[in-house]
């Protein structure tokens, strides 16, 4: 089956005044459709740059990353944006909501932007709403929502355009035990519905939960 | 939703900050709008007030100012020479002089007596009360005036009343005779300044005041001349020149070219300097404000760019957040700007010795299309720095940072 994402050799160096810092080195990975990954690793260890180099929002400093077939390195910053508009989904640790903008105007904000009429827009907001168990939520701001409900309109929002890919950065790191597992619930489900997830996490009941577990230690892939 | 739709939310979500903008942005606005009406108020005012005269050249003996004039002398022949031209349709005579007018019972005051050819008087002054000088059948034994408004209300006088009027003879006791006047009526000036006493008189009473000072004379302070409308005032203006070398004529143009060139270099000046400083501290204020809202958002920027949202839309957004604030505040300011100007327009045309139909501030179309012009390009300007931050914002750096922080 081919990759998803495919990067080989990935090494991210980050100019510093005292040097370079490398947080990641020669690391190869691929994520095939409808795997759920989980990257787990001590602080610092090249986690979230490995997922941001999954994302298309960072660039490797060397090595090579095809998204379905297409060389990332060759496309231009708009076609890499188009990539993350319609073939993936980011979650974010701090959610990251617009806070003047309602739940469902959240969920609808990323289908407007690639064009979609607004009826279809109304049924797959009402439908995200109503598969994050936030249906009568929709109209009520970031602010007026608990994080665990917030994180799950980040989800929504997230898998608004029908993502291939689903990259999460420590989803569950803001939130408590119980909220937590909610939304490892809701990941399962997404998984369970044919999207590929990576999610970077300590959570160990998140990452059980997982197809994959990759350990990464100093910006490299110690076991998978 | 729209770029501009969700700029709109984006200010809305800080009601106090936006408000505060959007105020800031409609008193320096406003200040910029005055700035600009003030820039060409006075030049245009100061045309429509030679153009409402009727007569588009004027025939002087002298360049500067009218008080040092020379007077033209032999007028009459002048006036007939002039008017015998293809390129002149009317000519008028006018004269005018410094008098003592005195009632009974009254302090005598200074007036200045103006006469103009039998004609002229409906370009250079309005009747409100009485009738006017050249009124047939109207016969009285004294010579007739017609008096301002200010003056009818100094000396008391309504048509009917009878006042002694002798000519102003500077630093000497005059003992010329006093000539007995009957007020006519009541008029509105057009030239008449905010501080001034104006009557005027047919061409016989002035002559009889001016007698008892220079006797026979048959002098013109100015020539006004209305040109022939197919072949225009600069035509009028050249063969008057040709006729009478030793005469200055001016159109109406080249009095206003002077005027902008002389006079009102100082305003143009003061306009362009203050308009600067008010389009700046515009920029400042936008240009700060959204620099510290883009901040601020950061992360929700770089969040935004990572779910795919282009640099141009982005872009967008935040010039349209610099447009709702400029916009908004912008339009606030033209009423803020018209209350304003109003109001200076009166404390400056308090200035003794300008004619009391001259603005300052004068309501232009080409002013707002300005004023819009520049808004414009501040809005963009003041935009131009908070969207390269934006626009240039490396996406996993800032997600990292924020995280960490």
């Amino acid at each position: 089956m081919t990759a998803i994402v495919e990067g080989r050799d990935l090494t991210r160096a980050f100019p510093m005044p005292a040097g370079p810092v490398t947080a990641l080195r020669d690391v190869s990975i691929a994520i095939s459709p409808g795997e759920y990954v989980a990257i787990a690793g001590p602080s610092g260890c090249g986690k979230s740059t490995l997922l941001h180099l999954l994302g298309c929002v960072d660039a490797p400093t060397s090595g090579s990353l095809v998204f379905e077939g297409r060389d990332v390195a060759r496309l231009t910053e708009r076609e890499r944006s188009r990539i993350r508009l319609t073939r993936i989904g980011f979650v974010f640790q701090r959610f990251f909501l617009l806070p003047m903008l309602s739940a469902w105007e959240n969920v609808e904000l990323p289908q407007a932007e690639i064009g979609i009429n607004p009826a279809d827009r109304r049924m797959r907001t009402r439908e995200l709403l109503d598969y994050v168990g936030l249906s009568d939520r929709g109209h009520h701001r970031p602010s007026q929502l608990s994080g665990g409900e917030m994180q799950r309109v980040a989800i929504a929002r997230a898998l608004a355009n029908r993502p291939a890919l689903l990259l999460a950065d420590e989803p569950t790191g803001e939130l408590d035990e119980d909220t937590g597992e909610q939304v490892a619930d809701l990941f399962d489900r997404v998984h369970a519905d044919g999207t590929a997830i990576v999610v970077v996490t300590h959570n160990p009941v998140l990452a059980v939960r997982s197809g994959r577990r990759l350990a990464m230690k100093r910006g490299t892939v110690v076991s998978s | 939703m729209t770029s501009r739709a969700l700029a709109w939310r984006a200010l809305t979500a800080n009601p106090a900050r936006a408000l505060l903008a959007v105020a800031g942005v409609a008193v320096i606005g406003a200040l910029l709008f005055d700035m600009l009406l003030l820039s060409g108020g006075l030049l245009v005012s100061f045309r429509d007030l030679l153009d409402t005269a009727g007569y588009d050249v004027r025939v002087v003996a002298t360049d500067g100012l009218p008080v040092l004039r020379v007077p033209i002398p032999h007028a009459t022949a002048l006036a007939g020479d002039l008017s015998r031209l293809p390129e002149v349709q009317e000519v008028a005579v006018f004269r005018m002089d410094r008098v003592v007018m005195r009632v009974p019972g009254r302090r005598p005051d200074g007036v200045t007596l103006i006469s103009v050819s039998e004609g002229a008087e409906r370009h250079t002054w309005r009747i409100t009360r009485g009738e006017n000088l050249s009124t047939a059948g109207y016969t009285l034994e004294r010579q007739r005036l017609v008096v301002s408004e200010r003056l009818a209300t100094v000396l008391n006088l309504t048509p009917g009343s009878i006042l002694r009027v002798r000519p102003t003879m500077t630093g000497v006791a005059s003992a010329i005779p006093e000539v007995e006047f009957n007020v006519v009526g009541v008029a509105e000036f057009e030239f008449a300044m905010a501080d001034e006493l104006t009557a005027a008189t047919t061409r016989d009473g002035f002559e009889q005041v001016r007698a008892g000072a220079a006797p026979g004379e048959d002098e013109a302070d100015a020539v006004l001349v209305a040109s022939q409308a197919a072949l225009g005032s600069e035509a009028a203006a050249r063969a008057i020149s040709r006729l009478r070398p030793n005469l200055r004529a001016y159109s109406n143009e080249q009095v206003v070219a002077q005027f902008n060139q002389n006079g009102f270099a100082y305003f143009r000046q003061i306009s362009f300097v203050l308009s600067s400083i008010t389009l700046g501290f515009a920029f400042l204020l936008v240009a700060t404000l959204l620099t510290v809202s883009v901040n601020q958002r950061l992360s929700e920027m770089a969040a935004l760019r990572a779910l795919g949202f282009s640099r141009r839309r982005i872009a967008a957004t935040l010039l349209w957040e610099s447009a709702w604030l400029v916009g908004v505040g912008g339009l606030l300011a033209l009423p803020l700007g018209g209350l304003l100007a109003l109001e200076l327009d009166r404390i400056l045309r308090g200035m003794p010795g300008l004619p009391e139909r001259l603005h300052f501030f004068v309501f232009e179309p080409r002013a707002i299309m300005q004023y819009i012009t520049l808004l414009i390009v501040t809005g963009v300007g003041a935009a131009a720095y908070p969207v390269w931050v934006a626009a240039r914002l490396p996406i996993a750096a800032t997600l990292r940072r924020e995280v960490v922080s």
